[in-house]
């Protein structure tokens, strides 16, 4: 009763103030991105002339997109390459060790939790110098694999993307237990003990009861973990440096400065190609992550 | 088919700062070949334990566990010929009736796969669930849940059913239903049973036999009728019988039994089995008080009636000997429910000797049970 109450004299001058702040919040937050979009489709002339969040009428073209995916390409192929496995053995270790962490009893587990619990809160800067110098002197993937980069003709430079994905599974394991030891705590312990019962070894549970189980939460580290690894600069700077194993990130850095003028609608243009993957991620996980969320 | 032994069974689980909680003390039972064997006691008492012993859940601290003379211990719970059903079903969401009944004969056999289609099949057909099959637990009632899971245990053809439970998440006319059921089919199957129920009722209607457990310990062991006529002590008096038993404690003067509010005498071959015991709680049936209009013997007694509960056959009635006391001591009597008693009306409550329990008030020990003319010969010929 009350609701329909206040929908009827709607227009209170209470009810105008709240739209009128909505509003503004609206374009306040999506006028930058209005803007950005806009000048990636404006000559370097148009730019000048306009206000960045007004369209150019006489200016209009895609030239801009098409140099930047142009520039980006091999970046782009890069990213994939190192961010999609990253992705899925981060997402598939953090969930074998939370299964293990969680639906199997054994001595001491809690420290060990303890220690990934730790790992998540260990800062990327604290750890540049130590990995460079594992990978650079520890591990030396471009000397070990010599054969595959001549084999593939992929050259050295890639040992350094291969260092990159290894980082990032690394790094992403402890995230990834944590999110999925949560959910698998909520996985009912009799259910478990039935398949045990059923004389189904701890393997074959994880591969038969569990990892099915687990597709919501999937989503999740999916889309968490492909955010993250896509969009990290400091370790490809570090780890892969400069060269044909640059990652998309690296490549968006120097887009559109060589000229005398910054070429600000490129720039805007090799931005949004290279947002665009974690946003199609999120368009097809977005269903089952909701689902994870909410579990 | 065979013969389970639980043979001083004991568990004992360390907490992290070293304490010892034993939570089963030196359970001793032999399950007969095809028995259905209850396990029951309140909450806590230790009786999922011993089952979860039983199926290999839950480690052996000490005693030994046969299997048709076998020692299983040490076995793995899938390697122990027993099939357990939760209390939770435990059914596997992402899977069809078919695959969660298939699942274990998959994990545990080297059967093909027509096999196992055919003995699934089976099984569901028998229990009513055929045209289930490819349906996921989710989209199932209660009670077809609670069939899947039984479906389960009977695919695997097991020497042994543990059943944890089963029934406690069903509705009260669903979960009598599933009773009779249950019992119908193990008589079927002839398949050794062990029952794990905190429900006295089910205890008393499905078992061949009942093993009270209290506080890990073993109460008694016996037939439901056993239990509930010769109980082998006070907990078991109480536990066992809806409405419970109700006790007084008395102290011996004499030939009488002295209570707060009454004295009654005995004759002195109950005296002679009390012995030199002073001490003793006074137990009677609510169904064995007979209600009567006036006092006309040493064993009638006048009370009040303070509450009426009737349900429907019968009348339960809780009588006082205190009416003035705002909340008053009652004790329970059921009486046919045609009669016509009424909260506040004056009754005489004569308590027979020959019904009455005595039990030892230090240890509860049962000193002198209800002599059992007629109820012994129905509890033997179970």
């Amino acid at each position: 009763m009350t609701q329909t109450r206040l929908d009827d004299d709607g227009l209170s001058l209470d009810r105008i103030g709240i739209y009128a702040i909505l509003l503004g919040l609206v374009v306040f937050y999506l006028l930058p991105l209005e803007a950005g979009i806009v000048t990636s489709f404006k000559t370097m002339r148009a730019y000048g002339q306009t206000a960045p969040f007004l369209p150019a009428l006489g200016g209009f073209t895609v030239a801009q997109w098409s140099s930047a995916v142009d520039q980006l390409s091999a970046g782009l192929f890069n990213s994939v390459l190192m961010a999609v496995p990253a992705t899925v053995f981060s997402a598939l270790l953090g969930s074998m060790t939370a299964y293990g962490l969680t639906n199997i009893d054994w001595r001491g587990q809690v420290g060990v939790y303890v220690l990934f619990v730790a790992g998540i809160f260990v800062p990327y800067q604290a750890v540049l110098v130590p990995l460079k110098r594992f990978w650079s002197q520890w591990a030396p993937l471009h000397i070990w694999l010599e054969p595959i980069w001549n084999l593939t003709g992929l050259g050295t430079d890639y040992a350094g993307l291969l260092a990159l994905t290894i980082t990032h599974i690394a790094y992403g394991i402890p995230i990834c237990t944590l999110l999925f030891r949560s959910y698998y705590k909520s996985v009912s312990d009799e259910m478990v003990e039935a398949a045990r019962l059923d004389g189904a070894s701890i393997r074959r549970i994880y591969r038969r009861i569990i990892l099915p189980l687990s597709v919501p939460m999937f989503a999740v580290t999916l889309i968490y973990q492909f955010t993250q690894i896509w969009n990290d600069l400091l370790f490809a700077l570090i780890i892969v440096g400069p060269g044909d194993a640059s990652v998309i990130t690296q490549s968006l850095i120097g887009i559109g400065q060589s000229e005398a003028v910054t070429n600000f609608p490129l720039q805007m243009a090799a931005a949004f190609v290279t947002a665009l993957p974690t946003l199609l991620v999120y368009i097809f996980f977005g269903e089952q992550f909701a689902k994870g969320v909410t579990a | 088919m065979a013969e389970l032994e639980l043979d001083d069974l004991t568990k004992v689980f360390v907490e992290d700062d070293g304490n010892e909680i034993v939570a089963v003390d030196g359970v001793d039972v032999t399950v007969a070949d095809g028995e259905f064997l209850v396990l029951v006691g309140p909450s806590g008492c230790g009786k999922s334990t011993t089952l979860r012993m039983i199926a290999g859940l839950e480690s052996i601290t000490s005693g030994e566990l046969r299997l048709a003379g076998e020692r299983i211990n040490e076995r793995k719970p899938a390697d122990r010929n027993t099939a357990m059903v939760f209390q939770s079903y435990a059914l596997y969401p992402h899977m069809t009736v078919k695959q969660n009944m298939s699942f274990g004969l998959e994990e545990s056999t080297d059967m093909p796969a027509a096999e196992i289609a055919e003995t699934v099949t089976e099984a569901a057909e028998m229990m009513g669930i055929g045209d289930l099959l490819d349906r996921k637990p989710g989209e199932l009632s209660g009670g077809q849940q609670q069939r899947v899971a039984l479906g389960r245990a009977i695919v695997r053809d097991p020497e042994v059913f543990l059943m944890d439970e089963p029934l406690s998440n069903l509705d009260a006319k669903l979960r009598s239903k599933m009773r009779t059921e249950l019992q119908r089919l193990q008589d079927d199957l002839d398949v050794t049973t062990i029952y794990v129920t905190h429900d006295q009722t089910e205890a008393m209607t499905m078992g061949d036999r009942i093993a009270v457990l209290d506080d890990g310990v073993l109460q008694q062991v016996g037939t439901p009728l056993e239990c509930y006529h010769e109980p082998a002590n006070r907990f078991v008096a109480d536990f066992i019988g809806e409405p419970a038993m109700n006790f007084f404690e008395v102290e011996v003067q004499g030939d009488r039994l002295l209570a707060e509010d009454f004295a009654y005498p005995v004759s002195n071959e109950t005296l002679s089995t009390v012995g030199d015991r002073t001490e003793l709680s006074l137990g009677i049936r609510p169904e064995d008080i007979e209600l009567r209009t006036e006092a006309s013997s040493p064993h009638d007694f006048e009370t009040v009636v303070d509450v009426v509960e009737p349900t429907g056959d019968e009348n339960n009635l809780y009588l006082t000997f205190d009416p003035d006391a705002s909340e008053p001591d009652t004790f329970i009597a059921t009486t046919g429910g045609m009669n016509r008693i009424e909260a506040g009306q004056p009754i005489v409550a004569h308590v027979p000797e020959d019904a009455i329990h005595l039990f030892d008030a230090d240890t509860g020990q049962a000193v002198k049970n209800r002599s059992l003319d007629d109820a012994e010969t129905l509890g033997r010929a179970v």
